[in-house]
């Protein structure tokens, strides 16, 4: 079996090899974005940080929920992805901190669900499940084959979203 | 504005020296709360790309324990302590005295215990620092939680991601008697805070 293909911190992965999962692991305050066009069989998966494109970054960075939303879906439509077939989930953005005093300066997580719900709306971009917020990591796996999205916490099982 | 943080050799040889008296001062802290004598190995100093850290503590999924401090005042940076979940227990159980094995899960009291390592490592850390800078640091209280490795890094990289991919490691190894815990903690000082350790640097 073909090792799973992982989408790390400020990446976006499009495929269209249903031999293909794509996978990003340990979601804490990141954002997961997974983009899928079932008749076309091609998937995508965004692995964001922050909530806004810094002014200079690239206008598709990766890095960012925002520029890396337009970069997820130009890259799918590069490859052949009708944008009307899309089907779009959010993984992720939980804060991590929940110590009295550290938590609300850095709830970065919240910021990027924001960012990421605005995006999507400036895009008419319509989003089909989320599982988002929370105080726990989460990896998400994209199923090429099948267009299977499905989220799994620490300790616990593999769920379909 | 963000300026990119730089680490060159000499940056790194005045924090080594200020961490080894840091830990040194963290040995006689720990001791005197066990009361016995707990040894601590020299401090490895080195700087790791920020995405090779969750190789370095068995992959992005594994569940790992973080325990995390800032500091605050006149100089401001970032202290997370990871340690593997099994690694967490032994540190457990060699402050607590119990025979290797006998921790199996975090509750509270053990998660207040690895709290405690961290704010003694830390604030100890900070001392040495302090004094070095002749500045005022203030640690806050430590948070501690047990998550995939990749989402308790996801707190360093938030509030980084847009300055650095580099962070400071320093490795230092946890001793009673035969027993011993290699611990890896991650310091992160912001851009400006850098600065002011590049004067003692230059003062030396």
């Amino acid at each position: 079996m073909k090792e799973p293909i992982s989408v790390n911190l400020g990446e976006v992965v499009v495929s269209s090899d249903p031999a293909d999962v794509l996978v990003a692991y340990g979601l804490g305050s990141c954002l997961g974005i997974t983009m899928v066009d079932r008749q076309r069989h091609i998937c995508g998966l965004l692995h964001a940080v922050l909530p806004h494109r810094l002014n200079g970054a690239d206008p598709y960075c990766a890095k960012y929920v925002d520029s890396g939303i337009e970069g997820l879906l130009d890259a799918m439509l590069k490859a052949g992805a009708d944008r009307r077939n899309l089907i779009i989930r959010m993984v992720g953005g939980a804060n991590m901190l929940t110590t009295a005093g550290l938590s609300k300066t850095f709830d970065v997580g919240t910021r990027n669900i924001e960012s990421a719900h605005e995006t999507l709306q400036r895009l008419n971009l319509p989003l089909h499940a989320e599982e988002t917020g929370g105080h726990s990591g989460r990896t998400v796996r994209v199923y090429v084959a099948t267009g299977r999205v499905t989220v799994r916490v620490v300790g616990g099982v593999e769920k379909d979203l | 504005m963000t300026t990119a943080i730089e680490f060159d050799e000499k940056l790194v040889d005045t924090l080594r020296s200020i961490t080894t008296i840091g830990i040194h001062n963290a040995v006689r802290g720990f001791s005197g709360l066990l009361g016995h004598k707990l040894e601590f190995g020299d401090p490895d100093v080195k700087v790791v790309p920020l995405t090779q850290i969750p190789m370095m503590v068995g992959g992005p999924e594994n569940e790992a324990v973080g325990i995390y401090l800032r500091a605050e005042g006149d100089f401001n940076a970032q202290i997370m302590m990871i340690l593997p979940l099994e690694k967490a227990f032994q540190l457990v159980d060699l402050l607590m005295e119990q025979p290797e094995g006998s921790t199996t899960f975090l509750g509270s009291l053990e998660r207040s215990a690895l709290g405690e390592v961290g704010n003694m490592t830390g604030t100890f850390f900070m001392n040495a620092v302090a004094n070095a800078l002749k500045r005022e640091i203030r640690p806050t209280p430590p948070a501690v939680m047990v998550d995939m490795v990749g989402a308790i890094l996801d707190i360093i990289v938030a509030t980084t991601g847009g300055v650095s991919d580099q962070v400071l490691l320093i490795q230092t190894c946890f001793k009673d008697g035969s027993r011993s815990v290699l611990t890896d903690f991650w310091v992160i000082p912001d851009a400006q805070s850098l600065q002011a350790l590049r004067q003692v640097e230059k003062r030396e």
